[in-house]
């Protein structure tokens, strides 16, 4: 394996890493305000076809990317009404959004099947930085949403820890009691926290479909949902750690090609994030762990003001 | 004001449950009809006579630009040359769902003949037809039979062989990629052609396969591609239905790299212009026209058609009529290798001679024909001897030049 190859794997892993670390930021601000949303598949398939449709038509990229925040954004609205609002079951709730989405993607995708984007985000041209050895082409020539997905996850963690926003936001997951105590709506920061999810969801889709591959199929989001779901948890709710998470997860996307020669079959790579997952359960189990590695403690639980 | 919300939230829920209980229970009504009376629908349907009505079956949506893509051009086609047809289709069935879709097609379209166009719908089409045995059906890419069941397919392996020699003449690094999408034989012995064309111009360079798992998907049809690239492969060809790699390729030509790929099953050279040597094409019309012709006049029989080159059902070229894209023609001509019988020949040249040969009503040349050995060495075909057609259609081993595994399911 020559340096060449490591650069290339490199730079794929990165440019598989984006869709997943949009979708986690936004899951991890989610969870966090202690809304569990399932339905990041779903979320993610409706953005990639929005952003596809739109692209389509009108040639404008920003557009495009706009216009898929706002559509899984509205996907998560319904998350937010059954969850926030009617106090529903979030994971029945959630499911139910999984396979909504993918439904409804495959619907208004019909026409855009087999076609390719008029348009699409390049890899940008520096070609001083680019040239510098192995590291040079995995960080200075992606494309521009890539620098966007790492830089808000880097804006989350900013926000999650270090603005007095950030703690109004976890104490709605931790202790939303308190929280409403201190005077802050914990509807109001759950219904903010699932939005902004669901636009992040949007954006990995239209990665997918406007970077990653620049086309539409039905299912096209295979299962990167659920990953997210499990970045969530390996991550911890840190977005940092997300950051580096979804290298490695999106490595073994890259890998499942680069190994197959070696007899080592997809499958097994496939099957990767979910064992490092289960892995990272067991680890935070052990009693040193558990305060770095524990879930919000109100995540999942219905919040009503009069029901104390 | 929440209870009310509440209340109100639970009303729509109810409401949506109610309307999905009576959809769903409104399909299996159906069913007694079925069970009840199998076949009295048709028993006392008359024989075909002047009309005919076709019902045909896709695996994937009609706008795939690919396999069903295809199958629809061809329906489109015979439903303007004959006036004495009418049809139906259906798409994006599962392959567990074809016994309903065929059910339907039979009792309430009362389809003549029926086409199911996947692999997967080859035990459902059997099934069907020993359940209506006054209906035709053709299975496309099966291999079994019955009375009123025959089978059809347009095999494109003679032109994977063309591709392959011409891959031979452009690959500066000796190392060509492969991406398939399946491990099953269809795929494996398009491998192979190709790889027999590679060694007869190219007897240094091999072919890395990766597989894909996938029929059609461009995510990961850029991945294995981009794996491919990595490992210093310059051209790439492929069995799957996406112009992901075209487009990927032309990418690289962009930025001033040259890999080359062809173009598979549909017109993709419009996919990358400066990257798509070539290609195979599919052409289902003369086919169907056959097939329903003999339906039509009354002297259809549950025969296989197996189409080549020959009868005009495979192509050469990344797009109709161009047979090599003109961009590639010099490079190709400037490629000279000593064939046996032809002595001093140009590429270029050779790969049209030998699809002229193949197009001969007498075959006169097969890429399947010995000596032909397998990675581990063991001789698959004596010198001078030709694949048989059991040896094709069960093809499980690359041949000694192709670096990679054919996983067993």
């Amino acid at each position: 394996m020559d340096h060449l190859m490591i650069e290339s794997i490199l730079t794929r892993a990165v440019a598989a890493a984006t869709p997943l670390l949009f979708a986690a930021t936004g899951e991890i601000v989610s969870e966090r305000s202690g809304v569990l949303n399932l339905g990041v598949e779903g979320m993610m398939a409706v953005g990639a076809v929005t952003g596809f449709a739109v692209a389509t038509a009108t040639g404008n990229l920003g557009l495009a990317v706009g216009a898929a925040a706002l559509a899984a954004m509205a996907v998560s609205a319904i998350h937010g009404f059954i969850s926030v609002a009617l106090l529903g079951n979030q994971v029945v709730s959630g499911l139910a959004l999984t396979m909504f989405g993918l439904g409804l993607s495959g619907l208004i995708g019909k026409p855009f099947i087999g076609r390719s984007a008029p348009v699409r985000f390049m890899p940008v041209d520096s070609s001083i930085l680019s040239d510098l050895p192995i590291l040079g082409s995995v960080m200075f020539e992606q494309d521009p949403l890539c620098y966007l997905a790492f830089g808000m996850a880097l804006l989350t963690w900013v926000f999650i820890y270090h603005t007095r926003w950030g703690i109004s936001l976890r104490a709605a997951g931790e202790h939303p009691l308190a929280c409403e105590s201190m005077g802050h709506s914990v509807v109001l920061i759950r219904w903010l926290a699932t939005l902004f999810g669901g636009a992040c969801a949007g954006l990995a889709g239209a990665y997918l479909s406007l970077a990653y591959s620049a086309s539409w199929i039905e299912g096209m989001t295979a299962g990167r949902g659920w990953i997210v779901i499990a970045l969530t948890i390996f991550a911890a709710w840190n977005p940092l750690r997300a950051a580096w998470g979804a290298c490695l997860f999106g490595g073994v996307y890259v890998l499942q090609y680069v190994l197959q020669n070696k007899g080592i079959a997809p499958n097994i790579l496939m099957m990767l994030p979910y064992v490092t997952t289960l892995l990272v359960l067991v680890l935070g189990a052990t009693k040193r762990n558990r305060r770095r590695f524990n879930s919000p403690v109100a995540l999942g639980e219905a919040f009503h003001r009069e029901m104390r | 004001m929440r209870g009310f919300l509440r209340i109100g939230g639970m009303m729509v829920l109810i409401t949506c449950l109610c309307g999905a209980l009576m959809l769903t229970a409104c399909q299996p009504a159906k069913a007694p009809d079925k069970n009840g009376n199998p076949d009295t629908g048709d028993a006392s349907a008359p024989p075909i006579t002047g009309k005919i009505k076709a019902g045909f079956i896709y695996v994937g949506p009609v706008g795939d630009f690919g396999w069903s893509h295809a199958h629809e051009q061809s329906r489109q086609h015979v439903m303007k040359l004959f006036p004495w047809m009418e049809s139906t289709y259906v798409e994006s069935v599962a392959e567990a769902d074809a016994p309903r879709v065929i059910d339907r097609l039979v009792q309430e379209e009362h389809c003549d003949i029926v086409f199911t166009t996947s692999f997967g719908y080859m035990d459902s089409t059997i099934e069907a037809g020993k359940e209506y045995p006054n209906t035709l059906f053709m299975h496309c890419s099966g291999y079994k039979q019955a009375p009123n069941v025959g089978t059809y397919f347009a095999e494109l392996y003679q032109m994977y062989y063309l591709n392959g020699l011409m891959a031979g003449a452009l690959t500066k690094s000796k190392k060509v990629g492969y991406v398939g999408a399946h491990p099953i034989p269809e795929v494996v012995r398009h491998i192979n052609a190709f790889g027999l064309g590679l060694r007869e111009v190219n007897p240094d360079a091999r072919v890395t396969v990766k597989w894909l798992f996938a029929w059609y998907d461009p995510a990961k049809a850029r991945d294995a591609t981009e794996a491919l690239i990595a490992e210093g492969c310059d051209v790439i060809a492929f069995t799957q239905d996406s112009p992901a790699i075209c487009e990927v390729c032309q990418e690289y030509a962009a930025r001033g790299k040259q890999v080359l790929t062809f173009g598979h099953y549909s017109p993709m050279q419009r996919f990358g212009q400066d990257a798509v040597v070539s290609g195979q094409l599919v052409d289902w019309n003369g086919l169907y026209e056959e097939i329903l012709m003999r339906v039509h006049t009354k002297t259809w029989t549950n025969r296989d058609y197996w189409w080549l080159a020959k009868e005009r059902a495979t192509l050469l070229g990344g797009e109709p009529d161009v047979p090599i894209n003109p961009k590639f023609v010099e490079p190709l001509k400037a490629v000279t290798v000593k064939d046996p019988i032809l002595g001093p020949i140009s590429v270029h040249d050779l790969a049209l001679k030998r699809l002229d040969q193949m197009r001969e009503p007498t075959v006169l040349f097969d890429p399947f024909t010995g000596p032909i050995k397998d990675q581990s060495g063991t001789l698959r075909l004596k010198p001078a001897e030709r694949a048989s057609m059991s040896m094709l259609l069960s093809m499980d081993w690359f041949l000694d030049n192709i670096d990679g595994t054919i996983p067993k399911n």
